[in-house]
């Protein structure tokens, strides 16, 4: 039996892996029976680094952890940095956060879905997600000045305003993203293929989550409501209305609700701070650019943040100087990863490129 | 019980709780019972006379959140027995840090190439020595400082 | 051969056609990957410049967009990708950290440029470049493509 066996690299380069993953599969016939990911590819020492600069300069680091969705890996700095040194924020600045991270978390997911289908060998999916998202990106775009990595978030606030222009885009975007979502949503939960090839793919159960430290969309999707912007508020998510959709299946197809359901909710969240936008100061005018490199801090600080992956964090130490002597990153990613030999062993060999593709690796932020 | 060598608090409002590296697996396992299902991260500080090994934890029921620190000269028990998601945690601070964790199946590199020599994260790593990576025909890794010998 | 007024003549149609259809390589590493993919959806649509289908093998394709940081570990499989494409191939570096290192350079684990890999025929600058740059990169390849400076 043992010679049956048969071993099969999967990676580095391979057009379902989302990157520069590398699996190292063994198969009997076509049933996966061990399967490790090799990662580390894109490892660009994004700790090391930081811890050589000051903290202001950490953040284009932290920029391109996870590139799909920038504004969030930001927002989890800056947050983190802004405990440490004690740094006020003003109100505008908070709601002007919470809206561009919601943002970005759509563009996020409208990457994933657009490559997932791919994955799944449908091709309409694509250039559907992609129109959507380049609609999100010409807003982000006109208020960032930037369309992929923004370094729109500062210690103290953001870099630049609203202007009403933008806040206009928003509103003439709003009004049919639903619609369009529901479009795309339909190509998938119509496909008999997809949901075929997806119910009861690469399951994950509620115990197997929470011991490999799983968050985000694959642990709403395998059975547990949580949600960092409920369950810890941060900014203001605790005075705005909004749903943590969940799942029981915890497998592929739970994972694709879950995470579209996800983008409606983020419009929903745009569409009030829209509303409650106050007016007042975008940053603290206490600290200006120059003046930030100057902060010495001590002390530690982590605050958990909810990216499109999951509990995104950067924990920081300080020495007393104006450098992090410790730069740790949370990623959601490297610890979802972590578990894909619990999803796919067991499994056929097919059904790999929809379990990967399921977990949204983005190796930025695994290897980091 | 296991006893608690400090108590401290964080800037976000956290406990951070100092545990003697002898009792770290015990003490986890105590905090794991108590409610602390999730084990977050692993990770470890370079204060160059000593290495400290930080762990995360996170209640999924209650949401709260505790800091469990333990100064070791570079070697701790392992949790993987804990946790699933401990073994990429240690393998990475090993990695980067390299505080060896006993008892881990499978104490590898996990970002660098294996070979590698040195733990970039301490603060006493030369970052002017340059080593150069290439490819074995069977897929290994192999790593030297001879820039000829790889890219 | 090139006196042949007959072979120089297939030669210049030969090349013009291969700048007309080239290939390229499913191959993302990065951040640039993501704009890479911009520039081949809905509202870039590069086909319009005769680079229609992103190939996943590297034997069917013969241009390699090189999309992100080129880590040491990396480094030695994209040679390995590039010597499997066949000849004639072209290799497009996209962004700073493709090109120099980029934000990375300073760092242990991270390759100063993918020109020490591979040679590179067309740079494109920015971080990430945005898919007009991309574009704008593609038919500079086929200029030069059509001029026989390329590189290969």
């Amino acid at each position: 039996m043992q010679d049956k066996i048969v071993e099969v690299n999967f990676g580095p380069q391979h057009p379902s892996t989302h990157g520069v993953l590398r699996v190292k599969v063994k198969l009997d016939g076509e049933v996966i029976v061990d399967a490790q990911p090799v990662i580390g590819y894109l490892h660009r020492n994004a700790e090391k680094l930081s811890e050589m600069g000051y903290y202001p300069k950490a953040q284009i680091y932290v920029d391109r952890l996870d590139y799909a969705a920038a504004l969030n890996m930001e927002l989890g700095f800056v947050l983190s940095a802004e405990k440490l040194m004690d740094i006020q924020v003003p109100d505008r600045a908070l709601w002007i956060r919470m809206m561009m991270v919601e943002l970005n978390r759509i563009a996020s997911h409208f990457i994933w879905l657009g490559t997932h289908g791919l994955d799944m060998g449908m091709l309409s999916p694509f250039f559907y997600c992609f129109r959507e998202r380049e609609k999100v990106f010409r807003i982000l775009d006109e208020i960032t000045g930037s369309r992929l990595l923004y370094n729109y978030f500062a210690i103290g606030g953001v870099y630049s305003d609203v202007t009403p222009k933008s806040l206009e885009m928003i509103k003439t975007w709003l009004s049919d993203f639903d619609k369009n979502l529901t479009e795309i949503e339909n190509i998938f939960k119509k496909s008999y293929i997809y949901v075929a090839r997806t119910r009861g793919t690469g399951k994950l159960s509620l115990d197997d989550t929470i011991s490999y430290g799983v968050t985000g969309p694959m642990l709403r999707a395998a059975g547990k409501k949580w949600d960092l912007r409920k369950n810890r508020p941060y900014l203001h998510y605790d005075q705005i209305n909004f749903d943590v959709p969940s799942q029981q299946a915890g497998d592929v197809y739970a994972r694709m609700l879950v995470r579209i359901e996800e983008m409606h909710q983020s419009a929903r969240i745009v569409a009030q701070v829209l509303e409650k936008l106050p007016a007042g100061d975008f940053y603290n005018k206490k600290y200006s650019k120059p003046m930030l490199v100057r902060i010495k801090a001590t002390g530690e600080s982590y605050i958990p943040t909810e990216s499109p992956k999951g509990e995104f964090g950067i924990y920081l130490v300080g020495d007393g100087s104006a450098i992090p002597y410790r730069f740790r990153i949370r990623s959601p990613s490297f610890a979802n990863l972590s578990a894909a030999p619990a999803m796919l062993i067991g499994y056929k060999i097919a059904d790999m490129t929809a379990t990967l593709s399921s977990m949204d690796p983005v190796f930025g932020e695994v290897d980091r | 019980m296991i006893p608690v060598e400090s108590e401290a608090s964080s800037k976000d409002g956290v406990k951070i709780i100092y545990v003697a590296k002898e009792n770290i697996l015990q003490f986890l396992k105590e905090k794991k019972d108590e409610g602390f299902d999730y084990l977050l991260m692993i990770t470890g500080i370079d204060y160059k006379d000593h290495l400290e090994v930080v762990y995360h934890l996170l209640s999924s029921k209650s949401g709260e959140r505790l800091v469990v620190k333990a100064k070791t000269d570079g070697e701790i028990d392992s949790v993987t027995s804990l946790w699933k998601g401990a073994n990429w945690h240690e393998r990475e601070t090993w990695d980067l840090l390299g505080i060896k964790f006993n008892g881990h199946p499978n104490l590898k590199r996990i970002l660098l190439a294996e070979g590698w020599v040195g733990h970039p994260l301490r603060k006493d790593y030369p970052m002017d020595k340059k080593q150069y990576v290439n490819l074995k025909e069977d897929g290994d890794d192999t790593v030297s400082f001879e820039k000829k010998e790889g890219y | 051969m090139s006196d042949n007024i007959l072979v120089t003549t297939l030669d210049e149609a030969l090349r013009w056609g291969t700048g007309k259809s080239l290939w390229p390589f499913t191959f993302g590493l990065a951040c640039c990957a993501l704009e890479m993919m911009s520039a081949m959806g809905s509202d870039y649509d590069w086909a319009r410049f005769g680079s229609d289908v992103f190939r996943d093998s590297p034997r069917h394709s013969d241009l390699m967009i090189v999309s992100g940081t080129v880590t040491k570990k990396m480094a030695p499989r994209i040679r390995r990708l590039y010597d499997q494409m066949a000849f004639p191939k072209f290799v497009i570096s996209m962004g700073a950290c493709a090109s120099a290192g980029g934000p990375y350079v300073r760092g242990y684990s991270v390759v100063d440029g993918v020109d020490q890999v591979v040679p590179v025929d067309v740079y494109i600058y920015g971080c990430p470049p945005r898919p007009e740059s991309l574009i704008k990169a593609l038919k500079l390849l086929q200029d030069r493509i059509a001029d026989g400076k390329v590189k290969h």
